[in-house]
C-alpha cells in the first residue's frame, strides 16, 4: 500500500498518457489511411464509376451531390442527396456518409470537387466510395498540338 | 522512495503504452480534415492559364511549373519551363525537397484538372506549403492561349495587354515544342539574350 502511495505520480502520469492515447486512437476524425491506397486508385482510375456501371450495381448505394450543380437530367435516380463540398464534414454530414449502407457514389459536374472529397473521404478510411464520373476519360485531351516543322534557332 | 524506481515504473509504463500502440510506417495526412476541406473550398489554390502565361513568359523564379501527366505525354508536348512529376512518381522521396518547400510556388498541371486536383490534395494534405493547381489544365490552355482571336473593334490595354502575353506564350509554347528537346536548353539561352540586348544589355 505504501509502494502505491509512493508511486501515485508516476502512476497518474502513466494514466493520463494512457487516455490521451485511448483518445486519439478512437478519434474517427482524423485522417489514418496511407497516402499511397489514394494514389494507387486514382492512378488507375480504379475510383471511377459509369453511370452504367453504377446502374448495374448489386449492392446498395447512394449518390452523393458535392457540387453547386443539380444531377443531370440523364441521370434520374432516386437515392441522391446533396452535401455541400465545404461542409462535407459538419457532424451531421459526416453522421449520414458513415450511416451509408453500401457503396458512397461522389458527383459533382465538375469532377475536382468530387474528386478532392474522394480523396479526403479515403484518407478518413470510408470503404466502397467512388466517383460518378460523367464523361468517358476525364483526362481526355481535346485538342491536338500541330508542331511548327520550320521552327528553328535564330 | 528512491527516484530511480519511480523513474523505472515510469519509462515501463511508457513501454507498455507504446508497445500496444499500432504500428503504422505508412506516410499519412498530417493536416486535420476540416483544415484541409477547407483549403480545397478556396478558390486561392487556382491560377488562370492567363497568369501561368505570364509566369512562362518573364521566366518567373518564383513559380515552379509542374506537369502531373505521363513522362511520355510530357515528351511530346508541355509548358515550357515546366518540369514532369508523373502522379504515380508524387511520393518519390527524390521530389520531395521540390514538392515540399516554402520559397516556389509550385503550380501543377495535367490535361484537364483530375490529376492537378488528386496531386494538390495530396501534397496539401501531406502538409506541403505552396501548391497550386493551373485551373482548367492543358484544355484550357490550348482554348484560351493557344487558339484564343480577338474579335471586336476597339481593344481595351487590359485586353491588349492579356492577348499579347497569350500570343507571346503561344509562340514559345510553340516553338520550343517543335524542337528536339536537345535544342531546348539552347532556345532559352538564345532568348534571353535577345531580351538583355532589349533591356539595353551587352552580348
Amino acid at each position: 500500500m505504501n509502494l502505491f502511495k509512493n508511486l501515485k505520480i508516476v502512476i497518474l502520469v502513466i494514466i493520463v498518457l494512457l487516455i490521451l492515447v485511448i483518445i486519439r486512437n478512437s478519434n474517427q476524425n482524423i485522417f489514418k489511411q496511407d497516402v499511397k491506397t489514394a494514389l494507387d486508385a486514382a492512378q488507375n482510375n480504379s475510383n471511377l464509376l459509369s453511370p452504367d456501371q453504377l446502374l448495374q450495381l448489386k449492392s446498395k448505394w447512394l449518390v452523393v451531390n458535392v457540387g453547386g450543380d443539380d444531377l443531370p437530367d440523364s441521370l434520374r435516380i432516386q437515392n441522391s442527396i446533396r452535401l455541400p463540398f465545404e461542409k462535407l464534414l459538419d457532424k451531421s454530414n459526416l453522421k449520414i456518409l458513415q450511416e451509408v449502407e453500401g457503396d458512397l457514389i461522389l458527383y459533382s459536374a465538375d469532377v475536382t470537387t468530387a474528386s478532392k472529397a474522394w480523396v479526403i473521404l479515403n484518407q478518413l478510411d470510408f470503404k466502397n466510395v467512388f466517383i460518378l464520373n460523367i464523361n468517358t476519360n476525364p483526362e481526355e485531351l481535346k485538342y491536338k498540338f500541330q508542331p511548327d516543322t520550320t521552327a528553328r534557332l535564330e | 522512495m528512491d527516484a530511480r524506481i519511480k523513474y523505472s515504473v515510469l519509462l515501463v509504463g511508457i513501454g507498455i503504452i507504446l508497445a500496444f500502440l499500432p504500428f503504422n510506417a505508412a506516410k499519412s495526412f498530417r493536416l486535420k480534415p476540416t483544415e484541409l476541406l477547407s483549403k480545397s473550398s478556396s478558390d486561392d489554390i487556382y491560377f488562370s492559364v492567363d497568369q501561368v502565361a505570364r509566369f512562362m513568359n518573364n521566366e518567373d523564379s518564383t513559380v515552379q511549373i509542374i506537369d502531373v501527366r505521363s513522362v511520355d505525354q510530357f515528351r511530346e508536348f508541355n509548358i515550357p519551363g515546366s518540369i514532369n512529376i508523373p502522379f504515380s512518381d508524387l511520393l518519390d522521396p527524390l521530389w520531395q525537397p521540390t514538392l515540399n518547400q516554402k520559397e516556389v510556388k509550385n503550380i501543377f498541371y495535367g490535361n484537364a484538372d483530375q490529376t492537378a486536383s488528386y496531386a494538390w490534395t495530396i501534397t496539401t494534405g501531406l502538409g506541403y506549403p505552396n501548391n497550386f493547381i493551373m485551373k482548367g489544365g492543358l484544355n484550357e490552355w490550348f482554348k484560351t492561349v493557344m487558339n484564343s482571336q480577338f474579335s471586336g473593334e476597339k481593344i481595351t490595354p487590359a485586353e491588349n495587354a492579356r492577348f499579347e502575353t497569350r500570343l507571346n506564350a503561344r509562340r514559345t509554347f510553340t516553338q520550343i515544342n517543335s524542337l528536339p528537346d536537345s535544342l531546348k536548353t539552347q532556345f532559352f539561352n538564345a532568348k534571353r539574350l535577345i531580351q538583355s540586348k532589349l533591356d539595353g544589355g551587352c552580348e
